[in-house]
């Protein structure tokens, strides 16, 4: 039942719609681009080869309007529509109402999803598929009082999650008794603005573990294989910053004992598409577990949630086995067969992943919106950019601040490491601030640089007011030199200003303003 | 005209003489510096000795007479206030009326305010939140950057603020003045 497309619609907007066009250009298939009335000038709307604007800024009037997009992708021909990650991407309704109108949702069935989308069922799933899990009530918690005795019976630290969560949103580290009401309280306020359910559930929290997850791939024919696992340790607040492939924490029998733990979980919802099997690695890594193998009671490694979906680090896993994880989530969705030669596929050469985010790093992560004047992407051997964003866009308010990824390959992680110092040094972007500096702040850190991560570290470290970069020798003379440079800016700024003020439109201007003084009050 | 330009603790006089349309001398403090600036493609090159650096400056805050800017020079971030006469004048004898520690916190850019965590009048240390914005899907703590009291607040809960805004007012504790 082999079909092809002619025709995909991308629900979705930034670098991962960029991501996606590459993919069905290469296939030869024309792309469709959704917009809303803040991105009529973005680069996934100008790439595409139709666009249609889908509603206002808010993504709750565009993005997410999935009904609106099922009748435009019937009414304009699609043969199947792209979710990305994000929006749409985890709604079992969407790919339903896909399913219905006979357009093909590239990703797992509605089935898959909701039931990997629900922690409390797929925990359930995979005990019963033999797949380790974190201690913990799974059960939604009523109130505050039962959050409270299942937090006992577990014992402290227990960490507090919304049911139908995500992103670190409406997740909150409980320490004590003491914390639980405020945590609860935060946990289900933040669980019901960002996902429309107050729901939360409560685990053991296990102390200084590393986030490695597995890239899955199965086909509609009942084939499922692990392309090997990518670690995820460095996060802020729960929300990846940084990732590499492979883990500098996992052997070559590790990485077979979670590939087929991922496997197990993967085939217990008969998975199509790419999909992310996330565990958690208790400290210490690879070392032999206390009590047993991973599915008796010392468990090393624990399954955290399985995303039914492309993940944003996807490409260090392309660059580590020379997948395109998008051209084969396309051709599992036309039907096509998984390469045999996928099957215990090991990784080549080491990929690291730096997120650039719209944020000041120096001032709590606050979000730099504005216009980006100016944009120099690294380029030169070892270097790939997935990059939603060009010199003159506008980055709103509106959406996710991540605009584009860095990732780098080498031959082994020191290579990887120096690629990556090299292409930062390159990057530079006019108008707004990024989360760069962090990453060359990052490239001094000791713990980084010998793979010593746990998800807790870079949030520590920040606290500590870490991962600044190091002042060079040549200090002095560096800082002078932009003191230069911002005394030259505002004069400029200021001889333009004064230039307007000068101008015949001043001169309109001081008419429209007198005018208004006179029908208005005054006004300075 | 002269400039003053802060960065850190740092304070320097500066001035700019154009020599041409693209080279300039700069007197900062006591060196003088013969620049060769030009803006290329929107980014700042400037050779200065023979060395070459680009920068890549972000503006945070613009009143009349000052700027405050970031300037990112490929190897460092460093954040840099530039005051014209009047506005250093207006700042010190602001500073000084107010009395030193005086600080107003504004909003970094548009949000909502979601909780405010410190009421009017408590007592805070460094780091500690005073208000929930949220801006761009995130909930941002913002916090007092220095120990103190919260002298003002001047939103509420639920209210929008614009960037720029001024959030609330931290009047650093001093020594021996017995703040809690």
């Amino acid at each position: 039942m082999s079909r092809r497309f002619e025709k995909v619609l991308i629900a979705n907007r930034g670098e991962i719609a960029v991501r996606v066009q590459r993919a069905l250009r290469e296939l030869d298939i024309a792309s469709v681009a959704i917009y809303s009335e803040a991105d009529r000038e973005a680069l996934h709307v100008r790439l595409a080869d139709e666009a249609y604007c889908v509603g206002p800024p808010p993504s709750g009037s565009s993005y997410l309007q999935g009904e609106r997009i099922v009748e435009l992708a019937s009414r304009i021909g699609v043969d199947a529509i792209h979710p990305g990650y994000g929006f749409l991407s985890e709604n079992a309704r969407f790919a339903e109402r896909c399913e219905q109108a006979g357009i093909v949702f590239i990703g797992p069935s509605s089935r898959a999803i909701s039931i990997m989308g629900s922690k409390i069922e797929s925990r359930r799933l995979m005990r019963e598929a033999g797949v380790p899990v974190v201690p913990g009530g799974i059960e939604p918690l009523a109130d505050l009082e039962e959050a409270r005795a299942a937090s006992e019976e577990i014992g402290f630290p227990v960490m507090l999650k919304a049911s139908a969560g995500g992103g670190g949103k409406g997740m909150r580290l409980v320490g004590s008794s003491a914390d639980l009401e405020k945590a609860y309280r935060a946990a289900t306020s933040e669980a019901q603005s960002s996902f429309g359910d107050a729901s939360v559930y409560v685990e053991k929290y296990v102390e200084r573990p590393r986030h490695v997850e597995i890239q899955v791939l199965g086909d509609q024919h009942g084939k499922v294989v692990s392309l090997g696992e990518r670690e995820c340790s460095l996060q802020r607040r729960h929300q990846k910053v940084v990732e590499e492939a492979p883990s500098p924490a996992v052997s070559a029998d590790l990485r077979r004992r979670m590939g087929a733990a991922a496997v197990r979980a993967a085939e217990a919802v008969d998975y199509t598409s790419a999909g992310t099997v996330e565990f958690l690695v208790a400290a210490g890594g690879d070392s032999p577990a206390a009590g047993g193998d991973s599915r008796a009671g010392g468990a090393e490694f624990y399954f955290l949630e399985m995303n039914t979906r492309l993940q944003v680090e996807h490409p260090v896993t392309e660059l580590v086995t020379g997948v395109d994880l998008v051209v084969a989530q396309i051709e599992i969705a036309q039907g096509e067969r998984l390469d045999p030669g996928l099957e215990g596929l090991q990784p080549h050469g080491h990929a690291i992943e730096v997120r650039l985010y719209a944020e000041d790093p120096y001032h709590g992560f606050t979000p730099s919106p504005g216009r980006i004047r100016a944009l120099r992407l690294p380029e030169g051997p070892g270097v790939r950019n997935d990059c939603g964003i060009e010199a003159g866009s506008e980055v709103t308010i509106h959406y996710d601040p991540m605009l584009a990824k860095l990732i780098v390959w080498g031959k082994d992680r020191p290579e990887a490491l120096r690629r990556l110092r090299r292409a930062l040094g390159e990057l530079r972007v006019e108008g707004i601030r990024t989360t760069a500096p962090l990453y060359l702040g990052l490239l001094e850190d000791e713990d980084f640089l010998a793979g010593r991560l746990d998800i807790g570290m870079l949030d520590r470290k920040l606290a500590a007011g870490g991962l600044r970069r190091s002042p060079g020798e040549d200090e002095a003379r560096r800082e002078t030199v932009s003191i230069v440079g911002a005394a030259l800016a505002h004069a400029k700024a200021r001889r333009r200003a004064a230039q307007r003020a000068a101008g015949p439109l001043a001169a309109r201007r001081r008419w429209r303003r007198a005018g208004r003084q006179e029908s208005v009050r005054g006004e300075g | 005209m002269e400039l003053r330009v802060r960065i850190g603790e740092r304070t320097e006089t500066v001035t700019v003489e154009p020599l041409g349309d693209e080279r300039f001398v700069v007197h900062v403090g006591e060196q003088s510096l013969e620049v060769d600036a030009r803006s290329i493609g929107g980014f700042d090159s400037l050779i200065v000795d023979g060395r070459q650096y680009e920068l890549a400056l972000s503006e945070t805050a613009r009143r009349p007479g000052a700027s405050l800017l970031v300037v990112d020079d490929g190897r460092r971030t460093r954040e840099i206030e530039v005051l014209e006469p009047l506005a250093y004048l207006a700042q010190e004898a602001g500073a000084g009326a107010a009395g030193a520690g005086v600080a107003v916190v504004r909003a970094y850019m548009p949000g909502r305010v979601v909780e405010v965590l410190a009421a009017e009048g408590t007592g805070v240390v460094a780091g500690q939140g005073v208000l929930v914005l949220e801006a761009m899907k995130m909930e941002n703590e913002i916090q007092a950057e220095s120990d103190g009291v919260v002298a003002k607040l001047f939103v509420e809960t639920g209210q929008a603020v614009e960037g720029g805004d001024p959030l609330f007012e931290i009047v650093a504790a001093v020594a021996g003045a017995g703040v809690d």
